[in-house]
């Protein structure tokens, strides 16, 4: 219907870039009026243009990476429920059931824009709020066992009905989560969003014409995906393995977690098969399909089209195989709270299996986990407060540079840490040091960026959540390197001795107890006896590596220069 | 009142001035040894009477330099214990999400250079852990032995109280005179550790170069018996002093580019275009901004080079992007074939190959002249004759023959490519941000400007062009419209309806008292003095805040309805929506202070009208413009010599002292009663 419309290059280019600025500006409004860190410094959000058949026009840049071109689940629901006829100017919808394969803090709102009366698409946004009740509180609980327990599901309702709330939502809402100043506050920006995604997409259909822009998006999408079939025919056809594994589901503590994955590269496509995957676990270590997806898509786009911006037509060449019941396709009732804690690792497996087919583009593993905590308690004020904050970790080696430090996950984007400055003028803890972890960087002939070492004070009793993963397949190096340090926490209590813990829900702490978190480093690349005695001798010189540690990977010793004496 | 503004380029230095009431210029060679050298050149050329002048103001791009190439000085950064790696970690994100080779922002201080000092302050300002100050006495003698020139001290909380570094500043300029020490209070009184602690770094790291420039551009000035003011163009529009530039260098980041979007606002205003993008084109690069109701857009920070990887800068600055490519950017070609233009830049020395002086880096330059675009004996105003032979020579041997082009194929090359990269820059500031092109005016200026805007205006559709009067030497004349300004910054952070009366009134009266203080040493009067009041607010649970004018303290600790109301509307301006019944915060206090200029000479100039100045005759030559094998005959005017209300239609090079204006066939130039060209490009057929 719109192909015999010839879309003029350069409205094409306007619309390409309109398309994705109207998302960022979407993600902007949202990010800037949000209630909670998890959206206003962790970008754990994405905003985006959904057409009428649920297809991706365009998305936000520099929201999460794991929310690939996936809003469109989330409003292909609303659009079998009420019929493409059943909505209206003025609603706006509401979704985080688990049909979309997230945990249910991930609230998808979505308002529907018509241009002359027709229904010509639609502005959708996810956000993670601070809580949507349930058992559990803030992040990283292995007490679930199905998804009823950790909150409210809210299936493609409609909140704003021809543009008046709807109440008795609205109170349903509020009085079912913990924080709803937050959570109310946050949804309101992302109806805000929302509208104003539908404003602006309006404008550009009136302008063009809808068949216009909608040729336009199709050129788009036919440009993406050629684009990324032109890389993946220099790939070498073949199929490609990899196996690691998760540390334990968080309640079977000795219970490892099968990560493996298959790759077959085909003429211009990729398949990754997922059949081998764990299955679905006891804990909420699992996603729904859309999981599985969206690691295959992060790893695929990182391959293919790093700087091209996301759309449909991005991965049109993937084909994912992936069958139900496995930990990134539980079936549904199983509980989902962990939905994002394998994602990391499966993304690594498949660059690890794809390393041998793309010999000078694949780093060693990063530091493999999510790496955030959460503080949860009462303030001197009796008031609630939950902390919550996203910490970076090595990134491996690559083929010819060292591996970066201190940086988030392959599954977090433009995600920050929260300031130190921020965090104490809010809660009432005290960070006492903020630093790069020493010595933890994967020996290679290119070396692991070195994880963080952050210490927590605590001023009152409160509650931490510790969730490490990858301590026993820590982050691997390739091409003879050596792996980086795995994760860890330390709780060292004002009396007593300190201990290690690697995964705990709501473990009680006192007043002035301290917690050390301490992240991975990234794995090595290359033999380390490759490495040029001047990186060593800086990485000594600057602390990054101990002499010890230079002498046992690199046999570097120290050469004491002859003293000159001046007369 | 006679008044100069001299503006340091890459390649050229410019100066306009308002002698007598009248307009004088200049453009001379940069010298990048001695810029100082560049500026006495500019002021002989213009033969301004230095004791004749009241004021010089003055923009370079010394300090974007300096971080760009990284040669700032030997820099240390003290930090408070346990808090070193803040800098090198920073905030732990991944611009770049799917990039597995990504970059994050590389420290311009090394770790080991990099040391900690036992004090602690918490959130509330309180020393919980006292200085101890034998420490500071040992890193004092550390950063001696280790012939350390600058030094950052950025510690914890320091914004809610900073004697801490107050302490540590005092000793170190009292154990190492002459070292340049910047503390993070005095910068940026605002919460947020890393991007303060870059802040100041960046503010160390070009400290000892930027300062020893201006103190030599000052003894110079003050050597030919100059009694009058000496002010430097600032990042944020405005102009600040000789001793707060020497103080706060950082402030001149932007220096060089936002004076000519000033003087672009200006003339916007003037000719009633309510979007137009500002391009300046000058030897080392090209840049843009978008100018809405005559105003360049401001940002509350950025980064200073690479997107991804560049360095932040936490203060005030107007919107430009930037590109590597100018009159004087290299062309090369790769390994595979490929033809690039930029960023390396030919400068002032040895310059362009057709400066003679040996060089056989062709440049865009040169492959204007190579196509007729330029006249090789009008060039600086007659004052540099340009070697079309030794040009020929670069184009046909470092692109023609590697790549089997004739020499003018490859000179075309040269120069459709440079106008391809700079349409980046237009189209970042404009179509990126879903403004549509075809709704704007291009503002172009700087001396390559008026050459290559058609063509980029052409390429992505920006119907109209507007050169202004004096274009080579714009940036020049836009300082001579800018305010005095600056920016005070305190964190408070409290719900509206709990604040502390007494600490509120407090904070007002020492952002007040900062803002005098800065006044008399800058000898601003009372009089022209412009307080404007600002109280950063949130609703209680939020993060990011908005700025709304406080005009007096009661506002936030009486009767609050008034400003709850502004936030309100400002809310729903912004994000859509706002939250009547919700409790405001206010987060920080802010003091923008300015003081406009006492006369308005260039900004009358710009407006008054123009009578032709010169005679000259048209001639004609050949010029190519789409293909090389057939150059069109092609009328040169002298603009001098054209009289407000002339009107014709290209193909046309009009040449005026400092810049030459390239119109391409069936483009129409309109002179307006202002001498401002006005060009309708022809439609190009969909």
């Amino acid at each position: 219907m719109t192909k015999n419309v010839d879309a003029h290059p350069i409205t094409v280019e306007v619309v390409r870039n309109s398309i994705v600025a109207y998302a960022d500006e979407m993600g902007n409004a949202l990010c800037k009026a949000a209630y909670n860190m998890m959206i206003y410094e962790v970008r754990d959000f994405c905003c985006g243009l959904i057409d009428t058949k649920g297809r991706m026009i365009s998305q936000n840049r520099g929201g999460l990476p794991i929310f690939l071109a996936d809003l469109g689940v989330a409003v292909e629901d609303g659009i079998k429920r009420w019929g493409l006829d059943g909505f209206k100017p003025g609603d706006i919808m509401i979704m985080n059931h688990e049909v979309c394969g997230q945990h249910l803090n991930n609230v998808v709102i979505y308002a529907p824009c018509f241009v002359d009366g027709e229904l010509v698409g639609f502005a959708a946004n996810r956000a993670h709020w601070v809580d949507i009740g349930g058992m559990r509180i803030g992040f990283g609980s292995s007490l679930t066992t199905e998804i009823f327990a950790e909150g409210l599901q809210l299936r493609s309702l409609k909140i704003y009905e021809e543009g008046k709330r709807n109440e008795t939502l609205w109170q349903i809402i509020h009085d079912n989560v913990r924080f709803p100043d937050a959570s109310l506050g946050d949804l309101r920006a992302q109806v805000a969003s929302c509208q104003l995604g539908a404003r602006r997409y309006g404008e550009l259909i009136k302008r063009y014409g809808r068949a216009t822009v909608e040729a336009c998006i199709e050129r788009i999408w036919d440009q993406a995906d050629r684009a990324v079939r032109n890389v993946i025919e220099k790939i070498p056809d073949g199929i490609y393995e990899a196996e690691s594994a998760l540390d334990n589901d968080g309640r079977s503590l000795d219970q490892p977690i099968r990560i493996k994955v298959t790759v077959e590269i085909k003429g211009s496509t990729m398949g990754v098969d997922f059949s081998e995957m764990n299955p679905q676990t006891h804990s909420p270590l699992n996603s729904g399909k859309s999981g599985g997806i969206a690691a295959a898509r992060v790893a695929f786009k990182a391959i293919t089209s790093p700087d091209l911006d996301v759309n449909e037509g991005c991965f049109r060449a993937l084909d994912v195989k992936i069958p139900e019941g496995t930990i990134v396709s539980a079936k549904p009732g199983t509980a989902i709270g962990l939905w994002s804690i394998a994602l990391p690792t499966t993304i690594d497996t498949i660059l690890k299996a794809l390393a041998p087919a793309l010999p000078n583009m694949i780093p060693a593993a990063h530091k493999g986990d999510m790496g955030g905590c959460s503080f949860y308690g009462f303030k001197p004020d009796g008031t609630r407060f939950l902390l919550l904050n996203i910490f970076g970790g090595g990134w491996g080696g690559r083929p010819s540079e060292d591996g970066e430090d201190a940086s988030v996950s392959v599954c977090q984007g433009d995600v920050r840490n929260s300031p130190v400055e921020l965090q104490e003028i809010r809660y009432p803890i005290m960070v006492d040091e903020h630093a790069l972890r020493d010595d933890s960087g994967g020996p290679g002939k290119f070396r692991g960026g070195l994880g963080v070492r952050i210490t927590y004070r605590t001023l009152v009793p409160c509650k931490v959540t510790i969730n490490c993963e990858r301590t026993r397949v820590p982050p691997w190096g390739l091409a003879g390197g050596g792996n980086g340090a795995h994760n860890a926490a330390i709780i060292k209590p004002t009396e007593g001795p300190e201990r290690i813990v690697f995964k705990g829900t709501e473990i009680p702490l006192d007043a002035g107890d301290r917690v050390t978190f301490l992240t991975a480093g990234g794995g090595g690349y290359g033999d380390p006896r490759d490495r040029t005695r001047d990186s060593t001798s800086n990485d000594v010189a600057q602390g990054f590596v101990s002499a010890e540690k230079a002498s046992e990977f690199y046999g570097w010793t120290k050469t004491v220069a002859p003293k000159v004496r001046s007369a | 009142m006679n008044i100069v503004g001299v503006d340091i380029g890459g390649t050229f230095t410019d100066l306009v001035g308002c002698i007598d009431g009248k307009i004088v210029t200049a453009k001379c060679s940069t010298t990048p040894a001695d810029p100082t050298r560049g500026v006495a050149d500019t002021l002989r050329e213009a033969q301004c009477d230095l004791p004749q002048l009241s004021e010089v103001l003055h923009g370079s791009t010394i300090a974007i330099n300096t971080v760009l190439e990284r040669k700032g000085a030997h820099t240390a950064l003290i930090t408070t214990r346990g808090f070193r790696d803040v800098y090198a970690i920073g905030r732990g994100n991944r611009i770049e999400a799917f990039n597995l080779w990504f970059h994050r922002p590389k420290p311009l201080v090394e770790r080991r250079l990099t040391f900690e000092v036992t004090e602690r302050v918490n959130a509330a300002g309180e020393a919980i852990v006292p200085l101890v100050l034998s420490e500071v006495e040992a890193i004092a003698k550390e950063i001696k032995d280790q012939k350390i020139e600058a030094v950052a001290v950025c510690l914890l909380h320091s914004y809610a109280f900073p004697d801490h570094e107050r302490a540590i500043g005092e000793m170190l300029r009292r154990l190492n005179p002459g070292l340049f020490v910047t503390l993070s209070h005095e910068i940026l009184r605002e919460f947020r550790e890393y991007e303060r602690t870059s802040t100041t770094v960046l503010n160390a790291f070009v400290g000892p170069r930027v300062s020893n420039y201006l103190g030599t551009l000052d003894s110079y000035l003050r050597g030919e018996n100059f009694g009058g003011k000496l002010h430097l163009m600032r990042s944020n529009g405005g102009v600040m002093s000789l001793d707060q530039a020497k103080a706060q260098p950082v402030s001149m980041m932007e220096s060089g580019p936002v004076a000519g979007m000033i003087g672009a606002g200006r003339l916007a205003q003037h000719l009633g275009l309510e979007k137009c993008i500002g391009f300046d084109m000058g030897g080392t690069t090209a840049k843009s901004s978008l100018i809405t109701n005559g105003r360049p857009a401001i940002e509350e920070g950025y980064v200073i080079g690479d997107h991804a990887s560049g360095q932040p800068m936490q203060l005030p600055v107007v919107d430009i992007v930037e590109v590597g490519n100018g009159g004087g950017s290299i062309a090369w070609v790769d390994g595979t074939g490929g033809l690039h233009v930029g960023p390396r830049s030919a400068g002032a020395d040895p310059g362009p190959a057709c400066y003679g002086k040996g060089s056989m880096d062709p440049v865009v330059t040169d492959a204007d002249l190579v196509l007729g675009r330029i006249n090789g004996d009008r060039f600086l105003g007659g004052n540099m004759s340009l070697d079309k032979a030794a040009a020929e020579r670069a184009v046909d041997q470092t692109v023609g023959k590697p790549l089997g082009l004739g020499t003018k194929e490859a000179a075309l090359g040269i120069a459709t490519i440079a106008d391809n990269n700079m349409s980046l820059s237009v189209r970042a500031v404009s179509v990126n941000k879903g403004v549509d092109p075809r709704d704007t005016a291009m503002i172009a200026f700087g001396g390559a400007g008026p050459l290559h805007a058609i063509a980029i205006a052409r390429e992505i559709f920006i119907p109209r062009v507007v050169i202004p009067k004096l274009p080579g030497t714009f940036s020049a004349l836009g300082m001579l419209m800018a305010s005095w300004r600056q920016d005070f910054v305190r964190t408070l952070v409290g719900r509206l309806d709990a604040l502390d009366t007494t600490l509120v009134e407090r904070v007002f009266k020492e952002l007040a008292e900062d803002g005098k203080a800065q006044m008399q040493r800058d000898g601003i009067g009372n009089d022209i003095a412009d307080f404007r009041f600002y109280a950063d607010l949130r609703y209680v649970g939020q993060e990011h805040a908005l700025p709304i004018p406080i005009t007096s303290p009661t506002m936030l600790t009486g009767d609050q309805s008034r400003v709850r109301e502004l936030f309100n509307v400002e809310h729903d301006l912004r994000y859509g929506q706002s939250a009547l019944e919700e409790h405001l915060e206010v987060v920080n206090l802010r003091l923008v202070l300015t003081a406009a200029r006492s006369d308005t000479i260039a900004e009358a100039w710009l407006t008054q009208p123009w009578t032709p100045t010169d005679t000259t005759e048209e001639t004609s030559r050949d010029v190519i413009f789409d293909n090389p094998e057939k150059p069109l005959s092609t009328r040169i005017l002298w603009r001098p010599a054209l009289p407000a209300g002339f009107t014709f239609t290209g193909p046309a090079v009009i040449e005026e002292p400092n810049s030459t204006i390239l119109i391409h066939p069936g483009d129409k130039v309109t002179v307006t009663d202002a001498g401002h060209l006005i060009v309708d490009l022809a439609g190009k057929e969909a």
